[in-house]
């Protein structure tokens, strides 16, 4: 406009002004030079400061899966692909697969665990659907993400933030013809319809239940209920049975670990109900890592990672292998460190053991330590030929260090004084080899069966 | 004595070679095969050089198959791939095997012949998966993607092949640098060259991003979890070359 006008103004007298004209554009169009680049060095600051602190703020959110869905289009951009895919390793071994973001990191609610807590003083950013979108697109195609995993604070209230996520993610897949991984977080006091709209867009959704009693979350979370945490979560489970291509990878959640003073029973009773009522994927643990000085949250000087391993553990038999919160536990209590969860099962009920490996059901099988799936199927494909002694067993990957006190082969057991042992000399033996193991380890660069473990959590 | 035959190098070529030993009788145990190129003679061996016929290697491919089924002709393609020592040889032993037993094949765990060639092709589809995610596009100029690697084994064409699902609507380049090997993309069709190699600029946009991508996988990390180990043991430091968060 301003141009406009001074060309108008000079119209008159052209020749006389002409100098001043030019002069006037040369420095209008320096201005816009000026203005051009000064934008864009701030626009690269500012989405830099955003990436910081969005990102670190999301980082103790443990799911970062992006198996278990199909996407086929001819259009546009990306693949799903069934199995997952990890893209880097970060320097505490944990797997990136997904960008992993806070849509903003403004809060109105204030959790005594939370960082972003409203009552915190720390620096606070917000994306735009469009920073999101344009970010996910170009690491995708540069390879170094397989989706998206979108969450946030809340910020004005839980549907304008609900809405932005939604917003984002439409964007994705309308306006950028995206294929890959979609992971979002429904809000708590979202609207339902919101929720809805987001869901058909997502491959997965979750709503972190953080905390796994009433009680601590009453403690914690004064603006959280039970009900607002298990209403968006029972209408995803619902609408996902009744609609195709919703949340078609499925639901998940996540738990804080060693903040409050639940037991490990509590927990996994809390995680089989999910799994059985609202038939989620996955349950994630998260050792809680002090990040508030809170008088409410219990002291924790590390995150208790040994204890949120045993979790996975335990979880995996609850999930896999048909065991129940309380076959594994005989009272409200921790699980045992020192040895895994079927270990601990199996010492308790020795009466069970020893069972024939020629003759037991695939269930019985699968219950002995040192046996997992994939080996309790091939003793049962393998018996048919012949019968199998601890040579083959070997062969087809049992562990018989742990396996070797619950079984027998042909009526035989695996060492003759194996059979009478007490409980508490396995647990002793057990416990001894590892340490020893340990030791070993430290020199061994790589260990098949651990390195599995610690990722899966498969025992 | 050995009988001793060479192909031209390539998986087509070989399967020609392979179907002409068939069909000759020869007893399985004196039969040798070698890459034409890699061939050192020897004493009172003559090899027989036998040329590529695409109908011969496309009629032994799909009797292979029928007998069998595409999981485990996936896996002769894998074991041929790799980089393993004699594995044409192994490759013929193991086709014999296919041709007699079916796909049950894989059953046969004491066999030295199937042990080799389940070992092999694990090894590529291990190294296809991990390069899966480990493959790094930096954007050069005129808005082409290009990734460079130097995979163990050759494996260029099954990844090529994957990003072309994934990328579909890029122009990519994927660079084998270790074998001088590129696959070229131009949205419609993959198109593989050899003995090339290339040098690029990077676009505008590649230094912020490649920024924000390693701003980004410092966050992530948590420093009271720190465990070096674990992230050496899941991303073996063979393929930090290329990966820009390790530089």
């Amino acid at each position: 406009m301003k141009r406009g006008s001074s060309i108008w103004f000079f119209t008159g007298a052209p020749t006389l002004f002409f100098g001043f004209s030019v002069e006037i554009e040369y420095i209008f169009g320096y201005y816009i030079v000026i203005k051009h680049s000064l934008t864009k060095e701030v626009i690269e600051m500012d989405i830099l400061e955003k990436l910081q602190i969005l990102g670190a703020a999301a980082k103790y959110d443990v799911s970062c899966a992006s198996s278990g869905s199909k996407r086929e289009t001819n259009y546009g951009i990306g693949s799903t692909f069934t199995a997952g895919i990890c893209h880097s390793w970060t320097d505490d071994g944990r797997c990136i697969s997904l960008l992993k973001i806070l849509f903003t990191n403004e809060c109105i609610f204030d959790c005594a665990y939370c960082i972003n807590r409203k009552s915190n003083d720390i620096k606070r950013a917000t994306f735009t659907p469009h920073e999101v979108a344009e970010l996910t697109m170009n690491f995708y195609k540069r390879n170094y993400i397989e989706g998206l995993f979108l969450s946030s604070a809340i910020k004005n209230s839980p549907d304008w933030t609900m809405e932005m996520l939604y917003k984002t993610v439409y964007l994705l897949r309308h306006n950028y013809q995206f294929n890959g991984y979609i992971h979002v977080k429904a809000i708590p006091y979202a609207s339902l319809d919101l929720i809805r709209k987001t869901g058909f867009l997502a491959d997965r959704m979750s709503v972190n239940i953080e905390l796994p009693s009433e009680k601590s979350l009453k403690l914690l979370c004064p603006n959280k209920t039970k009900e607002s945490i298990l209403k968006p979560m029972e209408f995803i489970t619902r609408v996902g049975e009744e609609e195709r291509n919703f949340v078609s990878a499925g639901q998940s959640t996540q738990m804080i670990i060693g903040a409050t003073d639940d037991s490990d029973y509590k927990i996994i009773s809390l995680s089989q109900h999910l799994y059985r009522k609202f038939k989620l994927k996955r349950v994630y643990y998260s050792a809680y890592t002090p990040v508030n000085n809170d008088p409410r949250i219990l002291k924790v000087e590390k995150p208790p990672l040994l204890r949120e391993h045993r979790l996975y553990q335990a979880d995996w038999l609850i999930r896999v292998y048909n065991f129940t919160a309380d076959e594994l536990f005989e009272k409200d209590e921790n699980l045992d460190l020192e040895v895994d969860p079927k270990v601990m099962w199996a010492l308790r009920n020795l009466n069970k053991f020893p069972i024939e490996i020629n003759k037991a059901s695939y269930e019985e099988l699968i219950r002995v330590p040192g046996i997992g799936i994939k080996s309790a199927r091939r003793i049962i494909k393998n018996r048919v030929f012949h019968s199998l002694d601890f040579d083959d067993l070997k062969k087809i990957g049992v562990v018989l260090k742990r396996a070797k006190f619950f079984i027998m082969c042909n009526g035989k057991t695996y060492e003759r004084h194996l059979i009478d042992l007490q409980p508490e000399k396995i647990k002793l033996q057990l416990t001894e080899k590892a340490a020893a193991q340990q030791r070993v380890q430290q020199l061994s660069f790589f260990d098949k069966e651990v390195f599995t473990s610690v990722i899966t959590g498969e025992i | 004595m050995y009988n001793v035959f060479s192909y031209d190098g390539t998986f087509d070529g070989l399967l020609t070679c392979i179907d002409e030993i068939l069909s000759t009788h020869i007893n399985e145990d004196e039969v040798v095969i070698v890459e034409k190129d890699k061939y050192q003679p020897m004493f009172f061996d003559s090899p027989v050089y036998v040329a590529l016929d695409k109908n011969r290697s496309q009629e032994l491919r799909q009797k292979v198959i029928n007998a069998s089924d595409k999981i485990t002709f996936k896996k002769v393609y894998y074991c041929f791939l790799s980089e393993a020592q004699n594995k044409e040889t192994y490759i013929y032993k193991y086709i014999k095997l296919i041709l007699k037993h079916g796909k049950k094949v894989k059953y046969l765990y004491h066999d030295d012949v199937v042990n080799f060639v389940e070992k092999a092709s694990k090894n590529v589809s291990r190294e296809i998966g991990k390069y899966m995610g480990l493959m790094r596009f930096n954007e050069i100029k005129g808005g082409v993607l290009y990734a460079q690697f130097e995979p163990t084994n050759d494996i260029l064409v099954p990844i090529s092949y994957f990003f072309k699902e994934r990328l579909k609507s890029f122009k990519w380049i994927i660079h084998d640098k270790k074998r001088s090997k590129l696959s070229i993309y131009d949205t419609r069709m993959i198109k593989f060259l050899n003995g090339m190699n290339l040098n690029a600029s990077f676009s505008d946009d590649e230094n912020l991003y490649q920024k924000l991508w390693k701003l980004y996988f410092k966050t992530m990390a948590i420093e009271e979890r720190k465990n070096l180990k674990l992230q050496r043991q899941n991303m073996p430091k063979k393929y930090w070359k290329y990966l820009i968060e390790k530089n």
